[in-house]
This record gives C-alpha cells, sequence and structure tokens, in this order.
C-alpha cells in the first residue's frame, strides 16, 4: 500500500541576512519517515530541534532544499493537487478560527474550496461534522470567541475533518489546554482516527501525549532524527541516549545518569551534534558523524546503540 | 438607546462635536445666518454682534455662514482624500506584509522616505507640480497620509497573517485572494478605520495650511484654511476673522482625534475579545 | 488545632478566603472560600484547572491582585499578619523581605530596559557589590557571571533567564517563593533542571516553595505537599505520595486519571466530563457534582464541609458522610 505521505532525504536550509553576509540555518537535515493510512507518527523534539519545520514541509508550507516529498505516491506538486487530502490542527486554540467568521463558514471552508457541494449539501455535513466532535450543530451559527478553548479545539478538527483528508498534521493541537479538556481531545483524535483511517503527523513537546497517540515515534534533534521507534520500544526506555535524556526530564522514566547536561545552543560541526550533552559520548562520537541504523526493527543514530 | 463607546465620556462628547459640525455645515444653507457669497450684507468689518455673531469679513459677508461653509469644505475634502489612501493603503500594506520580502522591502523603504519629507514640503511640492487647487490639496492629503496607513496595516497583517486560521487556509488550498479579503482583511479592518479617522485630522490640518499659503481651495470657495488666509490680512483691526476659523479647525481637530480614541478602544482588532 | 500540623511554624496561612471579580456585566467569584496554609520551609505544589482559583491564590498572597477585584471575606496571612489590614508600607516591606515571585514568561518578567546585574543588586537591600551579584547568579548556576550580569534580559535564553529571575526571587532571603508555571515556557530538559535548582535553592535557605503547575508529574516529584483547587476551593490537601496515590477528593482522582502517561501503553485515559464552573456568588452545592461519577443526593443540595482525616483535608460529601475510598 502506497504511505499516505513519505519524505526522502528530507533537507532545509533557511537562509538570512543581506547578500554579502549570508546566514544560513539548516533545519532539517536528511530526514526520511513514511506514514501509512490509519497510523500516527508522534514526532517528539525540543524547541529548534527541526520537528516544526518538518511539520511545515509535510503541509507545503515550506519547500524542501534537498529531497523530495511524495503524497499519496505522487510528489508534492501545488496545493490543487492536495486539495480536500490533507489538512492540518495547529497550536493556539484562540487563533485556530478566524474572529471574523461563524464557526460553519469556518468548518465548510475546505469545501468551499473544493466547490465540489452546494452551500445546502455543506450545511449538511458541517452539522454532523460538528455532532462527530461532541459539539452541538447550532454551534455553527457563533463566533469563536463565544466559545471555550475545548471547543474551539473541536471545531478545528471539525474543520480538519471534513473533506476526509488522507493525512492530518497535528502540530502541539493539544498543548495550550487544560488536563481535563486535553484528555477529551486527545480521545476524540484517537476515535476519529479509527473511524477515518487518516494517516497523523502528531507533533508535541509532551512526549505523555504522543504517548497516548501513536503508534510509533520519531526523536529529532538537531535538524536531524535521531530515532525512529515504535511506542513500544521508545518508552521502554529508547535507544538513543536523547530519547532517555527526554523521558527522564519529562520523569517518564526515573534514571538519574540518563540526564542531559549543558544547553541547547550547543552547536556541533562534526561528529553527532548530541556530543557536548550526552552522558555516553566518547571520542568516535565526536569524530564521526552516525548514520540512522536498523537496530531490532527500529532506527537509531547512535555510535553506542545497541551495545557498542 | 445605547450610545456608542459606553464607559467613554471623552470620545462621546467629541463623537457629539463632530456631528454637530457637520450638521452646521450640511445644514447652513437653511439656517438664518445669511449668504456666505453676499457682499456687503451688512458693514465691512463689523466685529460680532447679534447681527452677525461672528462678525463680517471685508467685503462685509457674514463670517458665520462663511464659516459653517468652510468646515464642510474642509471636513469632505479630507475625508475624500484619507478615503482613497485608506484603500490604497489597505491594499498596498496587506500586500508588502503578505507577498514576498522582496516587494515588502521596497514598499517599506519607499514608505519610510515619503514618510521623511516634511509634510507641508510634500504638499508645496505636489500643489506646485499640479497647479493650486481642490485636487491638488487631495493628492497632497492622500500622499501624506499614505505611508502611515501603509505601515499600520502592513504591522497587523503581519500579526493576523502568522496565526493559525490563515495557516491552515493555506494548507487546504484557500486562493491568494480568498486568503487576502476573507481572511486577513476583516481582521484589519478596524485597524484600518482607526488610522482613517486620526488621518481624517491631519488631512484637516494639511487642507488649511495649503489654503492658508493660497494654495489649496481658491476663492470664490472657502474651506477654514483659506478664510484663515484673509483674516491673517486684518489681523490687527478684525482679529475675530481669523481667531473664528481657527477656533472652528481646532474644534474640529479635537473631536475627530477623540472620535479616534473611541473607536480604537472598541474596535481591537489583534486581540479575539475576551471570553464572557 | 489539627493534630496532624507539621511541627514548623506557618508561615503562610490563608483561612476561608473568598475574592470576587466586578466586570462590565457580572460578578466572577475566583475563590469561595478557599484555605490553605504553608509551613515554613515546605514545598507544596498547587494543581488545578484554569479557572479554579490557583492563580488568584498565588497573587492574593502579596495583595497583586487587579483593581477590579474585591476581598468578600476570609483571611491570609503572611509571617503572622494579616495582608489585608496591611497599610502600603508594611505591605511593601512584605513584598520585599517575605515573599517572592517566578513567572511564567521570565524575559517579560525582568526589566528590559536594566542589565541583569543591576536587576539583582536592586533587590540585595542597597548592598551593591559586584561580588553580592556574582555570588548569586554563580548560586543559580550562571558560571558565566560576568556576562550575564553585563547583559539585557532579551539577550539570554529563556533557560538561563528563568535562571536569573530566580536569583531574583531569592536574592532577598525571602521566606515564601510562589512559582507560578515556572518551567510551562521552556524545554523538557531545561524544564526539569530549572525545578532542580529552583527546589534545592529553597530547601538550602529554609525558603517555603509554593509550586503551580499543570504538570502533576512534576509536583508529584518535587513537593511534600500537595492542594487540588477546584471551583474557588481547595478541595483536598495532603502529602503528595498519599493524594497520588489514594486520592479521596473525586474530582483528584479525575484530575489523575486523566493526565496522559500514566496509563498502560495503548490504554485510555478518563477525560473529565463537562466544563469547570465560572461562579457568580456563593455556591450552595458541590461545585463538582455535575462533573462528579460519585455525586450523592447531598452533593446537589448542600455546600460541603472540610474534613480532616487520614493527614488530610478534604471537602467531599462522601468524605464526610464515612463512605468507603474511591475505586482505583
Amino acid at each position: 500500500m502506497t504511505p499516505a505521505i513519505e519524505l526522502r532525504s528530507v533537507g532545509v536550509r533557511y537562509s538570512s541576512g543581506p547578500l554579502w553576509a549570508r546566514r544560513h540555518v539548516q533545519a532539517m537535515e536528511d530526514v526520511s519517515f513514511q506514514i501509512a493510512a490509519g497510523e500516527t507518527l508522534g514526532l517528539v523534539g525540543e524547541s529548534g530541534s527541526g520537528k516544526s519545520t518538518t511539520g511545515k514541509v509535510c503541509l507545503g508550507l515550506v519547500r524542501p532544499t534537498q529531497g523530495q516529498v511524495s503524497f499519496d505516491g505522487a510528489p508534492f506538486a501545488s496545493r490543487r493537487t492536495t486539495r480536500g487530502r490533507l489538512a492540518a490542527v495547529l497550536q493556539h486554540p484562540q487563533w485556530s478560527l478566524n474572529p471574523r467568521l461563524h464557526v460553519g463558514m469556518s468548518v465548510a471552508e475546505p469545501l468551499a474550496i473544493n466547490q465540489s457541494s452546494s452551500s445546502e449539501e455543506r450545511r449538511r455535513v458541517v452539522a454532523s461534522m460538528l455532532e462527530r466532535v461532541g459539539l452541538e450543530p447550532s454551534l455553527a451559527k457563533r463566533y469563536p470567541h463565544q466559545l471555550s478553548g475545548g471547543q474551539r479545539q473541536r471545531v478545528a478538527i471539525a474543520r480538519a475533518l471534513v473533506t476526509h483528508p488522507r493525512f492530518i498534521v497535528f502540530d502541539e493541537a493539544v498543548s495550550a489546554l487544560d488536563v481535563s479538556v486535553q484528555a477529551q481531545i486527545l480521545n476524540l483524535i484517537r476515535e476519529l482516527q479509527e473511524q477515518a483511517g487518516f494517516a497523523a503527523l502528531f507533533i508535541s513537546h509532551d512526549l505523555a501525549a504522543v504517548r497516548y497517540i501513536a503508534k510509533r515515534v520519531a526523536v529529532m534533534y538537531a535538524g536531524s532524527i535521531v530515532e525512529l521507534a515504535t511506542a513500544a520500544t521508545f518508552y521502554a526506555r529508547g535507544l538513543h541516549p536523547y530519547s532517555r535524556g527526554l523521558q527522564a526530564a519529562s520523569d517518564l522514566i526515573d534514571e538519574p545518569d540518563a540526564r542531559l547536561s549543558g544547553l541547547t545552543e550547543d552547536v556541533v560541526r562534526e561528529g553527532c551534534a548530541l556530543t557536548p550533552r550526552c552522558p555516553l559520548a566518547f571520542d568516535k562520537c565526536g569524530r564521526e558523524r552516525p548514520e540512522l541504523r536498523p537496530l531490532d526493527g527500529d532506527l537509531v543514530a547512535c555510535h553506542r546503540a545497541g551495545g557498542a | 438607546m445605547k450610545l456608542p463607546f459606553a464607559n467613554d465620556r471623552l470620545s462621546q462628547a467629541g463623537t457629539l462635536v463632530l456631528l454637530l459640525l457637520i450638521a452646521l455645515g450640511v445644514f447652513a444653507p437653511l439656517l438664518p445666518i445669511g449668504d456666505p457669497e453676499a457682499i456687503g450684507a451688512g458693514p465691512r468689518l463689523s466685529p460680532p454682534s447679534t447681527e452677525f455673531p461672528l462678525g463680517t469679513d471685508n467685503l462685509g459677508r457674514p463670517m458665520m455662514a462663511r464659516i459653517f461653509e468652510g468646515i464642510l469644505l474642509t471636513f469632505v475634502l479630507s475625508t475624500i482624500a484619507v478615503l482613497i489612501a485608506g484603500v490604497v493603503g489597505a491594499v498596498i500594506g496587506m500586500i508588502a506584509a503578505y507577498v514576498h520580502h522582496v516587494l515588502d522591502e521596497v514598499i517599506s523603504r519607499f514608505a519610510d522616505m515619503l514618510f521623511s519629507f516634511p509634510p507641508v514640503l510634500l504638499g508645496l511640492l505636489v500643489t506646485t507640480i499640479l497647479a493650486p487647487g481642490i485636487q491638488s490639496a487631495i493628492a497632497a492629503i492622500v500622499l501624506i497620509t499614505l505611508p502611515a496607513m501603509v505601515r499600520v496595516v502592513r504591522a497587523a497583517t503581519l500579526e493576523v497573517a502568522r496565526r493559525d486560521f490563515v495557516v491552515v487556509a493555506e494548507v487546504v488550498g484557500a486562493s491568494f485572494g480568498r486568503r487576502l479579503f476573507l481572511h486577513l482583511f476583516p481582521n484589519v479592518a478596524g485597524v484600518v478605520a482607526v488610522q482613517t479617522a486620526y488621518s481624517i485630522s491631519l488631512g484637516m490640518l494639511i487642507e488649511s495650511a495649503l489654503s492658508f499659503l493660497g494654495l489649496g481651495v481658491q476663492p470664490p470657495n472657502a474651506s477654514l484654511g483659506s478664510l484663515m488666509r484673509e483674516g491673517a490680512t486684518y489681523l490687527e483691526i478684525a482679529p475675530w476673522l481669523a481667531f473664528g476659523p481657527g477656533a472652528f479647525l481646532a474644534a474640529a481637530i479635537l473631536s475627530v482625534n477623540l472620535f479616534g480614541d473611541g473607536l480604537r478602544a472598541v474596535v481591537d482588532p489583534l486581540e479575539p475579545r475576551p471570553l464572557q | 488545632m489539627r493534630n496532624d500540623a507539621p511541627p514548623a511554624r506557618p508561615i503562610v496561612t490563608i483561612s476561608d478566603l473568598v475574592i470576587e471579580f466586578r466586570t462590565r456585566r457580572q460578578r466572577v467569584r475566583a475563590l469561595d472560600g478557599a484555605s490553605l496554609s504553608v509551613a515554613e520551609g515546605e514545598k507544596v505544589g498547587l494543581v488545578g484547572e484554569s479557572g479554579s482559583g490557583k492563580s488568584t491564590l498565588a497573587l492574593s498572597l502579596a495583595r497583586l491582585l487587579p483593581t477590579n477585584a474585591e476581598h468578600v471575606s476570609g483571611d491570609l496571612t503572611v509571617a503572622g499578619k494579616s495582608i489585608f489590614a496591611m497599610d502600603t508600607a508594611s505591605l511593601r516591606a512584605v513584598r520585599r523581605r517575605t515573599l517572592s515571585y517566578v513567572f511564567q514568561d521570565p524575559i517579560g518578567t525582568l526589566d528590559p530596559t536594566m542589565r541583569v546585574g543591576r536587576q539583582i543588586s536592586s533587590v540585595l537591600n542597597g548592598v551593591s557589590q559586584r561580588s553580592a551579584v556574582a555570588s548569586s547568579l554563580l548560586e543559580v548556576g550562571l558560571t558565566d557571571h560576568k556576562r550575564i550580569a553585563r547583559s539585557y534580559p532579551h539577550e539570554l535564553s529563556g533557560g538561563m533567564a528563568q535562571r536569573v529571575s530566580i536569583a531574583v526571587a531569592l536574592a532577598a532571603k525571602p521566606q515564601v517563593v510562589i512559582a507560578d508555571e515556572p518551567t510551562a515556557s521552556l524545554d523538557a530538559s531545561i524544564r526539569a533542571q530549572i525545578l532542580d535548582l529552583l527546589v534545592s535553592l529553597c530547601a538550602g535557605h529554609g525558603t517555603a516553595l509554593v509550586l503551580l503547575s499543570h504538570d502533576l508529574r512534576a509536583i508529584a516529584h518535587y513537593c511534600e505537599r500537595v492542594a487540588v483547587m477546584y471551583g474557588g476551593r481547595v478541595v483536598e490537601d495532603g502529602p503528595t505520595a498519599n493524594v497520588f496515590s489514594e486520592p479521596f477528593h473525586p474530582y483528584s482522582r479525575a484530575l489523575m486519571k486523566a493526565a496522559p502517561g500514566q496509563e498502560r501503553l495503548g490504554g485510555r485515559i478518563e477525560p473529565i466530563p463537562g466544563v469547570p464552573p465560572i461562579l457568580g456568588g456563593r455556591e450552595e452545592r458541590c461545585t463538582f457534582a455535575p462533573r462528579c461519577r460519585f455525586a450523592l443526593e447531598s452533593c446537589h443540595s448542600e455546600r460541603p464541609g472540610e474534613q480532616r482525616t487520614a493527614g488530610r483535608r478534604v471537602i467531599c460529601h462522601r468524605v464526610e458522610g464515612g463512605l468507603p475510598p474511591l475505586p482505583r
């Protein structure tokens, strides 16, 4: 079966500054993964790890400077080809909806863009969609400021699902919500995925939320994927020292020597980017950049992994 | 009836004065204050009296009628010019912020350049090129108020364009026009309205300055500026000729600004309204 | 007297505090009889959803509430003196010496126009020597103290700025530090470092810590006591280990069950149905009753009172009625 989305060796380099003093930042380097229909890939990492850029590449908002993105087996050509098959739920509940449009219009927007349905049909679809995400259909006539944060995020999910997309990116979609509302939304995403079978990329800094939603987890550090493993492997302990560090920091595992040291600003040009912060680093790490290699069915980029 | 700008007495007062001034201008021909163009309707240069509450000018025309005529012309001229600047500025500002950063750079630097000209100098330049008159006064006001409009709209658009709903619209394939007019414009419209209100007062000031210098409204039309110019000649023997229009100009500008303050408080375009 | 009181004397006592906010349209009761006490040197975690009143409670401690807030009844004492009865001068003294805050956004908390070194020396009670500034920066783990002291806040990373604001908060050796979501804007790995630092410094100075957080794991890890807030009241308060292993209040239980991370992999979490209440005045019933799986009839009609049992204070009719503990 063709994956809903596939990234092959994708790299993104941002350039800034005047022409005579150009500065470049490698936001993504050699990132490859695929997500099948009905599957959720969790993407974790700290700020600056490149996970938001990865999300933007998947949404076609950032053009890769290297590698290819294919969507449903075909290269990502233009918005026209992905219309109705690609959707996103983003972070800020207070900004997720246009404050000047009523909720029904926001939810119907992806349909209106496709122009494949009459406005009567759209009204019906919107009502049933709102019901599916656990909202009263009468909410369609309200404005966003009349809704709570949780309700707005439900509306954003309804809007994402209204065209039955093949692939949805959730970028920090539950991070701004309170615990009890977060649980409601997480359950909703899981149920809807079981029913609708879309592929999902769930980007979050919250390891517990990712654990709940994703079957596979990709860990990014300094623009590269350092581990791509099943949730079972990752949450058992993880293969990469960085994965363990992240989990120790969020208290999902209690392993004192797994803690990462130093600050995230450390830039490393040679060898493994994690070297200055890694509790397991040895001389090879500073010289040679580890490749992402298979290990018991998972992938890891670390010289130490697997007992070496 | 619910008044606009609840809890803001100053803005309410400003709005009231503004409406009153406009009404005086519009209904002046119906009021028993004489014909502004009737030469010799009264004695020349007579001080304020019961018959001529604001005195008469050097040709014996009743000043009150002339001032009310002048208010309307000053206000209408400035409003027309600022509305043009508002529409043009909104489009340019949104395009600068949302199309491409190189275009943004070009537009912003051009706006900076216009902005750095002293307003009256720019006005002089325009009126000397286009020949004095109402059209060139309007052109001057447009040019002078445009850069601020562009800047304000650009900044607001940059802010709104980062919002999740604009990004999602792009993801689901909304066309450029749809994003611009359905998502961006309604959310920066409040900023445009507030900036327009403030610009009208600046426009009135510029119109008056140009007319005072003889470059704007030409006789027999009268604006507050041209009335002050005429009055200035007789400042020592008939000071009311200059002070009358001057006082009305000050009141008009103050009331427009107070209205703008109230509008700004109501239309808070960048923040979603708080949950009640 | 409570027989289970900690041996140290309380530095903060909040008793039956009621705070209301007046908005143009309505009155909102943010605190509806909240009680809590913090002993000297104690580390107390305060949990609850937005709207539960925890931020209002935290700001009340130094009377930092906005001007539309009204103290309706109840009392709040810091170091034995009532905050609401204080004149401005003694209130300022309390804010300067007894209490200090660490907020969520460190860069926004620091003065953007002042170098970090001067901000620290300005709270050092007139001691402005370089060495004092240097030692307080070293204390928060900023070894590059010379450069940092010369920097402006916007030149620092989030983690460094939060270290600086901890240095500022602790410079005057206060008796209580109130940390309101101090790590919510930071990355996970830095989050743990900052909390480690905050907790160890407070322990070193004998300073009490009130930690507001929605991160239950962090509270469980760092605090010896936890207070759960709901509907403007502290509905459960007790030793962290006990409250987390066997919550007495249905809301505490629901909150823990709703947080992802504790379920087995692939298992389900139980969201709390409904939404938190917004109170308009004194509530004559349990505010959690409409969302509670275990509600009794009396929960909908009677305001529950405070129960002290097994080292805990609980506001729940079930506990009041001596009903068996909640299912696990």
